[in-house]
């Protein structure tokens, strides 16, 4: 009996085993955009995205899905996950051989979308199929055309865009230091008001390449040449210079970093440090609204510049419904959606798309909008931006960094 | 001798009760900030906020159904294998015993990484089933340990009389054995539901984010800026452990010989 | 006796079937660590045991559950030994359970949130006056010594071992005390004579498992611990969930050498208890 039930449960192994696999893919290739949306129309769309942000949930569950099911009959369900692990759930299907996998989109970009398309995660080239895409987007912006480095090849569409900013108490502190000079002197002069997310944060690894970027001759140096340690030799040793002589002067005397930007915004919100940071700069609209952040929040950049990146959606090699990924991408890529997401209301982000190519009416919207006092002018963000570096930095970094500053 | 009630009490008081109770105070009021003399300043807001989420409420389901499968699961092996190990003539048991350990011994998450591709090819990851499965193994072995501990204290003896006097197997279980394993139901009831609520990184990975369990809705929170709302959270992750215990306590009573509230204390 | 056939073995079929699960997936992590898909190889482990990070990390780690573990147990069985008459009772019982209707993760927020900087407790001292600032309150959670950690652990095993020894202690027969004070024992002879016996099988399984527990699980540490020194688990996961995938063997790697520490301190403590147990065999059925 006991033999019995172990030769049936290895029966149903073997069964399982040889019953997957069998694709039925690629079909959506090859069909117009009538057919994408037939297709699509009464489908389920999952799209696997970072959660921890409310504001962003809320405009995906309150605004975005409740339209896609009016306008296309597209249910949408959004599932939180960090990108890192979406991507390791997908490496382990593509081993398996798993061709229906749960994920029709996903929220990506940076290194995340280099090891997805190195590993052959991605569904492939569809951003020429969206209509919206090709009709308000310039669809030659270098920003589009790489990720951190990596050439995007039409296989992720542009979603936002974000730039990095610093976010301070305007009660507490009545100027904010304007370079990274200035920063280090403030930080002298405020020990234990100053920290930064440990290096596998994606923002705190971010503040780091902006210390780099500061540390090197000209930022360029750093965005425009691939990785190599030699190189870049100089600028390293004198950001590792940096932040050591900051360390002592840290909160908690830099023995602990944050694990994450939002443990950083605890530290922030409680008082404890005068200051906090991150990608989208007008992320603090929200937090002021519920109360977490204190009202007189505002933003400032450092010389020399203050990075932005693009984030993408894309469609997993084993989406179950591409037809359904690509109707819900091209309508998040509406400019009504668009619309929605720069409103400070939910998320306050800025759009990827371009103000030229829509109607004079939404145009005029968009120019409408009032992104909140905490968010620097437009004209601010602009003459600050600097582009990301190769996505290899970030991954350099977070070596680095450990052994360099935290290992003693 | 009669210190000792009082003693208790302070140490229960202290360390078992008033924590519980500050979370509740705080998430019935905004963050506080003491120190700038601010006091308490009630308000419901962030159950508001907790409550009205759609997700919160698919999930809490979620993770009440495939707690209890878990529980019952657990309740049959822990049964089944207890009595074994009480029973059955082995040789090395004590090996046995630690075999049955191992799965709690072992990171689980490197069983679950392990199990995933099998799960795939099975048809069971991204399903609740898969996810029930994946659970089984931070529980099972609890389960067994305290089914077998009381087992042992039933001792073999008792165990014998009823077969010599012809019952049979689910009879004796139900008349006999299951009644004096009544502490072992609690206790298994307690730790199967709550390690269950508590598996985060293994439900994530067998249930590919498909399968929504409250840990998958918290976890991105942790670090939320909003300590009353995750107050309120937090005290909704207890609400569960007590309704399944409530419940077990309510079958516990439907079996022979328990004392009913009803009925005459001693 | 002829009943004692094979029959009684079916019962073990339930976990046969379920310890397939976990010995599968402990397989696969094995032969992942050996470079299953790259051909085999000790690298990973000469990698991981050559890198400062993770040697001290496993101190670290070892350190932590180890004190965790000590804590635990001792601080359970005192509870236990001197209020079980108590705790008999639902209302008692139930109460000092109430750490365990938390996950272990939903506890860490607990102790941040009393015990943090800003925390409820700095919070009080400062408005009390006993501290003149929240920033004076000591550093008790995402410290370097693990003490964040080592308390919420403590907190929520302490209701654990009751909950493993409370069965006993309500087992353990009025008379078997009688009879010692009968022949003149003392409380220690209470103690060694009568609850060791019953105790020591329950006491090596609960601090094997706490200790295993706190030393892979990775919720707590995530969510307490610091920089630098870093739990193994934290460890891991970052080498398994990082974005460089070329340290998923490394991951590996260092989950089946902590199991491995496990399974050959659980041999010896069960190795030890079976000779305990066939001693006292041995020496009771006169």
């Amino acid at each position: 009996m006991k033999k019995k039930g172990l030769l049936m449960l290895f029966m149903t192994l073997l069964l399982a085993a040889c019953s997957s696999g069998g694709s039925q893919e690629e079909a959506w290739k090859d069909m117009s955009w009538e057919a994408v949306e037939e297709e699509a129309d009464g489908t389920e769309v999952r799209l696997y995205m970072w959660g921890g942000d409310e504001g962003i949930n809320r405009y995906i569950d309150e605004w975005a899905a409740p339209r896609l099911k009016e306008a296309h009959n597209i249910t949408l369900e959004r599932v939180p996950m960090d990108a890192a692990e979406i991507l390791q759930k997908l490496q382990t299907e593509k081993q398996a051989g798993k061709q229906d996998g749960p994920i029709d989109i996903i929220w990506i970009n940076g290194e995340n979308f280099k090891n997805a398309k190195e590993n052959e995660l991605l569904a492939g080239s569809f951003t020429n199929k969206l209509p919206n895409f090709n009709e308000y987007y310039d669809t030659e912006d270098p920003a589009f055309q790489t990720d951190f480095g990596t050439s995007v090849e039409g296989m992720e569409a542009p979603w936002g865009k974000v730039q990095f900013v610093f976010y301070y108490d305007a009660d507490q502190i009545s100027e904010p230091p304007s370079s990274f000079a200035e920063l280090q002197n403030w930080i002298h002069d405020h020990p234990g008001k100053f920290t930064y997310p440990r290096a596998e944060d994606f923002s705190g690894n971010a503040f780091l390449r902006h210390v780099l970027y500061a540390q090197a001759e000209e930022p360029s140096n750093i965005y425009e040449n691939s990785l190599s340690e030699a190189d870049i030799q100089p600028a390293a040793e004198s950001t590792w210079a940096y932040l050591k002589d900051i360390q002592p002067d840290l909160w908690r005397s830099g023995e602990h970093y944050p694990n994450d930007l939002t443990e950083l915004d605890r530290l922030y919100s409680q008082g404890e440090v005068w200051m906090t940071m991150g990608y989208n700069e007008s992320r603090a609209e929200s937090l002021i609204e519920d109360g977490v952040f204190p009202e007189s929040t505002r933003s400032f950049v450092l010389e020399p510049g203050s990075i932005g990146n693009t984030h993408f959606l894309s469609i997993p090699f084993n989406s179950s419904n591409p037809p359904g990924a690509l109707a819900a991408i091209n309508f998040l890529l509406s400019p009504e959606a668009q619309l929605a997401k720069f409103k400070p209301d939910y998320w306050g982000e800025n759009t990827p798309i371009s103000f030229d190519q829509l109607p004079e009416d939404m145009k005029q919207e968009f120019e409408a909008v009032d992104r909140g006092e905490s968010v620097l002018s437009t004209e601010r963000l602009e003459e600050s931006f600097l582009p990301e570096s190769e996505a290899a930095y970030v991954e350099w970094m977070k070596e680095q960094w450990f052994d360099e500053i935290v290992q003693p | 001798m009669n210190q000792r009630p009082r003693l208790f009490l302070v140490i229960t008081l202290l360390f078992f009760l008033l924590p519980v109770l500050i979370l509740a105070a705080q998430s019935f009021s905004a963050p506080w900030r003491f120190p700038s003399g601010s006091g308490l300043d009630w308000e419901l807001g962030s159950y508001e906020q907790l409550l009205q989420s759609p997700m919160l409420w698919k999930a809490t389901f979620t993770s009440i159904w495939i707690g209890f499968i878990v529980l019952m699961l657990n309740v049959v092996i822990g049964v089944f294998t207890g009595k074994a190990l009480t029973t059955v003539p082995l040789k090395g048991r004590p090996w046995v015993e630690a075999l049955l350990l191992s799965p709690i011994l072992i990171p689980v998450l490197a069983i679950a990484m392990g199990l995933h591709i099998f799960m795939i090819r099975a048809g069971l990851a991204d399903t609740v089933l898969g996810v029930i499965i994946i659970h089984l193994v931070p529980t099972v072995p609890y389960s067994i340990k305290i089914f077998h501990n009381s087992y042992q204290q039933i001792g073999r003896a008792m165990l014998e009389q009823p077969h010599i006097l012809g019952s049979g197997f689910f009879r004796q279980l139900f008349t006999i054995e299951l009644p004096l394993l009544k502490p072992a139901l609690r206790s298994v009831t307690f730790l199967t539901i709550v390690i269950s609520l508590s598996q985060y990184a293994i439900t994530a990975i067998i249930g590919g984010g498909r399968v929504l369990t409250l840990p998958l809705v918290f976890f991105p929170f942790l670090e939320s800026a909003d300590a009353s709302v995750m107050s309120a959270f937090s005290l909704w992750f207890a609400v569960i452990p007590v309704v399944m215990y409530t419940l077990v306590e309510a079958v516990i009573l439907l079996l022979p010989y328990s004392r009913l509230p009803w009925r005459n204390k001693r | 006796m002829k009943s004692f056939s094979l029959k009684p073995y079916l019962l073990f079929l339930p976990s046969v079937l379920f310890m397939l699960l976990p010995l599968y997936g402990l397989l696969t992590a094995v032969l992942n660590s050996f470079g299953r898909h790259r051909g085999w190889t000790l690298d990973y482990y000469r990698q991981i045991f050559e890198s400062k990070r993770f040697v001290m990390s496993l101190a670290f780690s070892l350190q932590t559950a180890l004190i965790a573990t000590l804590l635990s147990i001792l601080i359970g069985l005192v509870l236990t030994r001197s209020f079980y008459p108590i705790l008999e009772k639902i209302t008692p019982r139930v109460s000092v359970w109430i750490p365990m209707l938390f996950p272990h993760f939903v506890w860490g927020y607990l102790v941040i949130l009393l015990l943090s900087e800003t925390g409820v407790a700095a919070q009080l001292l400062t408005a009390a006056g006993w501290i003149s600032d929240p920033q004076h309150f000591p550093v008790l959670t995402r410290d370097p010594h693990g003490i964040g950690i080592i308390l919420t652990y403590v907190w929520k095993e302490v209701p654990l071992v009751i909950l493993m020894l409370l069965p006993v202690y309500a087992s353990i027969r009025p008379e078997y005390y009688a009879l010692v004070d009968t022949l003149g024992g003392s409380v220690w002879n209470r103690i060694t004579a009568v609850e060791l016996p019953h105790l020591l099988p329950v006491l090596m399984e609960t601090s094997l498992i706490i200790f295993s527990f706190t030393l892979s699980a990775y919720e707590v540490p995530a969510l307490l611990g610091t920089t630098f020194p870093e739990m193994v688990s934290v460890l891991s996961y970052d080498w398994f969930y990082g974005s460089s995938w070329q340290k998923r063997p490394l991951a590996f790697a260092a989950m089946v050498s902590i199991s491995f520490v496990l399974l050959v301190l659980s041999f010896i403590g069960y190795g030890y208890l079976n000779k305990a147990r066939w001693r006292a065999v041995k020496g009771n059925r006169s």
